[in-house]
């Protein structure tokens, strides 16, 4: 039977976040998640690390903590921040009156807004639209949020922190208003186990409702749906913020290889509804197009959908005007002891809340160690001499990512395989530059559990070809290295990888997209006829 | 709902292609060099492939030497993608922060040094007893070229000088025939027979001075701002041309696809587009008399068997082969087509020192069809690849045009 002091219920940024928090100040910490980690909110979003301009006329308070919180993920995340930097943009079409409050709200907000010219706005974006009126430069940055909950899990872990995915919470126990523990059911094999614990911590995100409901409590969270779309390039060099009211379809963030552009908000009842649909795309674009006309020549990837989850006291207001702030829960005022409940905020301010949250429950159980999560970096860097030693091993452009990606264990790793093997350094997904070393080494960890896991760490099929070519390989290795027995279910895990895949694609189903999609099928159903013959 | 697809364009610059590229693999299969040198990563991944992942590192793509730019990868791609284009981009960029070798330089600037040759009395004597001298001497193999291969020889008088003393009857009718460094400099009797073929066919052909290098062995060699200037002048000046309804024609195939269309995909300038549709090959023009029936057709017997190989450059144009089917008019001529894929050569890449082994495997199809074959002569509208072929086997090679010529009797 497992036990720990204090159990995290979620394993999404903020779940992360406390997970690290808690470990750090000497808390014998363990985290369970009912998928893969940040499979909710926190990785279908944009990944863009605010600066607060965002939220600089309508939230001043959000504004200076994201400033804040900036400022510190660009100092302990390295490896998961990119710093792009951001610009706003105020068009022909928009207020001019927003702008100056605009203005006025970062500088009381402790946001660097530095205006420049049209012209050096078109240099720095020239895919830009002409119509641009005034624009400013202001420190967002991109964010990779799978990277980033790995990092904290990792940095847990140094401190004796645990985190248990596919492990869904199906019950919490109490005694005369006492929390005992949490029952937990693995969701690949469906055994159940009690895990021991005085504190559980309830940062489920869309999903925190129904866990309070475990417990007989009644917890607000409103699932508000945000659709954006991945397009198969790096559209612009900055994270681009429309100047204007904040509303649907006006950020792109350059991810990686990829643009992310969004998001809508609409109300929805069940946090699982990821659903897109082509309305959805059609509205995204019809904005987007504003900022940059010829975004419609520029190829969609995919479109994903994520829920915010929104914290609605009672009487609150829902949707874009439903405050992005934070909120923690002590049961202990609704009658259960050791019970916590922490929802909405943002995915930048993750770490402050988690501070908070560590707070409480450090003062509950008599511990006084401070938070140290701004200091110390998540995870230690590969260092520059051993990324040039590692260059002749890599394939162009593919060594800074694979060291951000790996962190130095993992990275000295992959390269003594690459050393020694040189058939190793074929690629399993061309499109995203990863190596079958990569692949390997991931692939045998234990929190593998299908290849979706693997592709988070990796990026393997995330690129222009969606999986075409890197399924079948990938479903090849996975049987090969990796550690759970399911890993060897080569055509069930292959097909559940493109379906996933297929997911996104089908509400972009147009221009080359769909054409990629057409070779899919002619690779998979009329060349290797997967869904014919014997079934598994 | 709007339509939110849209129609790929044929004609955008190679860095927008990029995003059309499905990962479909096409350009593999097809690639002459990956097939002949495995180490060559192959034109999806250092291309459009590569291109997503430039964000990451300043960093380059060793193998991307190993690209010939034949442009057998552009053909196949289904989505229209100047994969062939883009590494020559990629190409240029490493060299802005590398040093040419000498060999390189000597490569690009071929025009340069004829111009130097020509300006001495016996220049072009001296100059081909110096190469064969070098050769013995293996002073271009210790310089990073195919020390196997003979440099072309410079003509006694190149085809400016000879046209000179061309006599030529006045027409309302005209064309601005662009010779190229190859014809000009080393075999001057193709453009000769050129100006027979058009005379023949009631135009009479002018020559611009100005026009210079069309810069295709600069492009891939990587001196591309050299190439861009080229480019500059070139475009300019068949802009002029075209002002006056007089089109451009050339006899090599990488030179007019350089004005037709690579300027356009390299430097993306609106005036290299509108320049590129005033310029034609030699053979595609003829066939638009032809469909006017406008050609001279009056043909005397040439009784040849001819083996044509058609040059890469030339497929890249997407007009077909009228070559062969107007030599097939020619009462006497029998034209077969090789199909036995690139030649190797490349223009200036099968004169590398390292590359000469791989430009020789890729020839080797080539070469087996020609000596299966016993035709009298192997037509090809490339000079390179007749140099290639030449040196492969032990045919006699021309210019379809000159084929021409003879059949009207000049």
């Amino acid at each position: 039977m497992e036990k720990a002091t204090v159990v995290v219920i979620g394993g999404g940024a903020t779940g992360v976040g406390i997970l690290r928090d808690l470990s750090m100040r000497g808390v014998d910490t363990l985290l369970v998640e009912k998928c893969d980690l940040v499979n909710g909110a926190s990785s279908r979003y944009h990944g863009l690390l605010h600066s607060g301009g965002r939220y600089a006329v309508k939230d001043q308070e959000a504004a200076r903590e994201c400033i804040i919180e900036n400022q510190i993920l660009r100092r302990i995340g390295k490896s998961c921040v990119e710093t792009t930097g951001g610009m706003f943009v105020r068009l022909d079409i928009d207020d001019p009156a927003y702008e100056e409050a605009w203005v006025k709200g970062c500088a009381e907000s402790g946001i660097e807004a530095t205006p420049i010219t049209r012209e050096e706005a078109f240099r720095l974006e020239p895919l830009l639209s002409k119509n641009v009126e005034s624009a400013y430069l202001v420190p967002d940055a991109a964010i990779d949020g799978f990277r980033m909950s790995w990092q904290n899990v990792e940095s847990a872990k140094r401190y004796g922190g645990r985190s248990l995915t596919y492990r869904e919470v199906i019950g919490i126990e109490q005694e005369s208003g006492q929390l005992k523990g949490v029952k937990v059911r693995n969701t690949i094999t469906g055994e159940e186990e009690f895990i021991e614990c005085e504190i559980a911590i309830n940062a489920a995100g869309g999903w925190a409702g129904k866990v309070a409901a475990l417990a007989g409590l009644e917890v607000g969270v409103q699932p508000d749906k945000g659709t954006l779309l991945a397009f198969n390039q790096r559209l612009t060099n900055h994270v681009v913020n429309r100047l204007h009211k904040s509303s649907d379809g006006d950020i792109f963030v350059p991810h990686g290889s990829i643009t992310i552009l969004g998001t809508s908000s609409m109300s929805i009842p069940d946090p699982e509804d990821t659903s897109t649909s082509r309305e959805e795309v059609e509205n995204l674009l019809a904005i987007g197009e504003k900022t940059f006309e010829h975004l419609r020549d520029y190829r969609m990837l995919r479109a994903f959908a994520g829920s915010r989850p929104l914290y609605i006291p009672p009487g609150g207001v829902k949707g874009r005007g439903a405050s992005r702030g934070f909120a923690i829960v002590d049961h202990e005022d609704d009658g259960l002891k050791g019970m916590f409940t922490i929802v909405g905020g943002k995915f930048t301010t993750y770490r402050l809340m988690a501070e908070k949250m560590a707070d409480k429950v450090c003062a509950k159980l008599g511990n006084t160690a401070p938070c140290r999560t701004a200091e110390e970096p998540l995870v230690p860097e590969v260092s520059e001499d051993a990324k040039k030693a590692a260059r002749k091993y890599f394939p162009a452009y593919g060594t800074d990512l694979a060291a951000t990606r790996l962190g130095p264990e993992r990275f000295a790793k992959v390269v003594k395989r690459l050393a020694e093997s040189p058939e190793k350094r074929e690629l399993v997904c061309e499109c995203e530059n990863v190596t079958l070393a990569e692949f390997e080494e991931i692939a045998q960890e234990d929190s593998c559990y299908q290849i979706n896991d693997i592709r988070r760490r990796t990026r393997v099929g995330m690129g222009t070809c969606q999986g075409n070519f890197c399924a079948l390989r990938s479903a090849g290795l996975f049987a090969q290295y990796g550690r759970q027995k399911r890993a060897a279910e080569t055509l069930t895990r292959m097909k559940e990888f493109l379906q996933g895949r297929w997911k996104g694609i089908r509400p972009v189903l147009v221009g080359r997209t769909l054409r990629e999609t057409e070779m899919t099928r002619a690779l998979y159903e009329l060349s290797f006829h997967v869904n014919g013959g014997k079934t598994e | 709902m709007r339509d939110i697809s849209k129609k790929i364009e044929e004609m955008e610059t190679a860095r927008s292609t990029a995003d059309h590229c499905l990962s479909c693999t096409s350009c593999m299969s097809s690639c002459p060099v990956m097939e002949a040198e495995k180490s060559y990563r192959g034109p999806k991944l250092v291309g459009p492939a590569h291109s997503r992942m430039h964000f990451s590192q300043e960093d380059f793509e060793e193998s991307l030497d190993f690209c010939s730019n034949c442009k057998s990868c552009d053909r196949a791609c289904p989505s229209g993608v100047a994969v062939s284009t883009l590494n020559m981009l990629q190409r240029a960029k490493y060299y802005e922060t590398h040093e040419h070798s000498r060999r390189d330089d000597m490569l690009a600037h071929g025009e340069r040094m004829a111009k130097l040759v020509r300006a001495l009395p016996f220049g072009a004597a001296f100059a081909n007893l110096g190469m064969s001298i070098g050769k013995a001497l293996g002073v271009f193999g210790a310089m990073g070229m195919a020390g196997e291969r003979n440099m072309p020889a410079y003509a006694s008088d190149s085809f400016m000088q000879l046209f000179k003393g061309i006599k030529q009857p006045q027409s309302q009718k005209k064309v601005v025939f662009f010779p190229g460094c190859f014809i000009n400099q080393n075999e001057p009797q193709v453009g000769v027979a050129f100006v027979k073929v058009m005379n023949a066919n009631g135009y009479e052909v002018l020559v611009d001075e100005k026009f210079n290098c069309c810069g295709s062995p600069m492009v891939v060699t990587g001196y591309l701002a050299e190439a861009h200037e080229h480019a500059e002048n070139n475009v300019s000046r068949i802009l002029e041309w075209k002002r006056q309804g007089i089109p451009v024609i050339a006899c090599c195939t990488s030179c007019s696809l350089m004005l037709k269309q690579e300027y356009h995909e390299l430097f993306n300038e609106e005036k290299m587009h509108e320049a590129g549709e005033n310029v034609y090959d030699a053979f595609e023009f003829l066939e638009i008399l032809a469909e006017k029936d406008e050609l001279n057709t009056s043909f005397q017997q040439v009784g040849e068997k001819l083996m044509y190989h058609v040059p890469c450059h030339l497929k890249s144009q997407g007009f077909g082969v009228p070559a062969a089917k107007i030599l097939a008019q020619v009462p006497g001529v029998t034209v077969e087509q090789a199909d036995a894929g690139c030649c190797g050569m490349s223009g200036n890449y099968g004169f590398k020192g390292d590359k000469y082994a791989i430009s020789m495997k890729i020839g080797e199809k080539l070469f087996a069809r020609i000596e299966d074959a016993k035709c009298d002569e192997v037509i090809c509208d490339c000079g390179t690849c007749r140099l290639q072929i030449q040196h492969g086997t032990q045919a006699r090679t021309c210019h379809p045009v000159e084929i021409l010529a003879k059949a009207y009797g000049k």
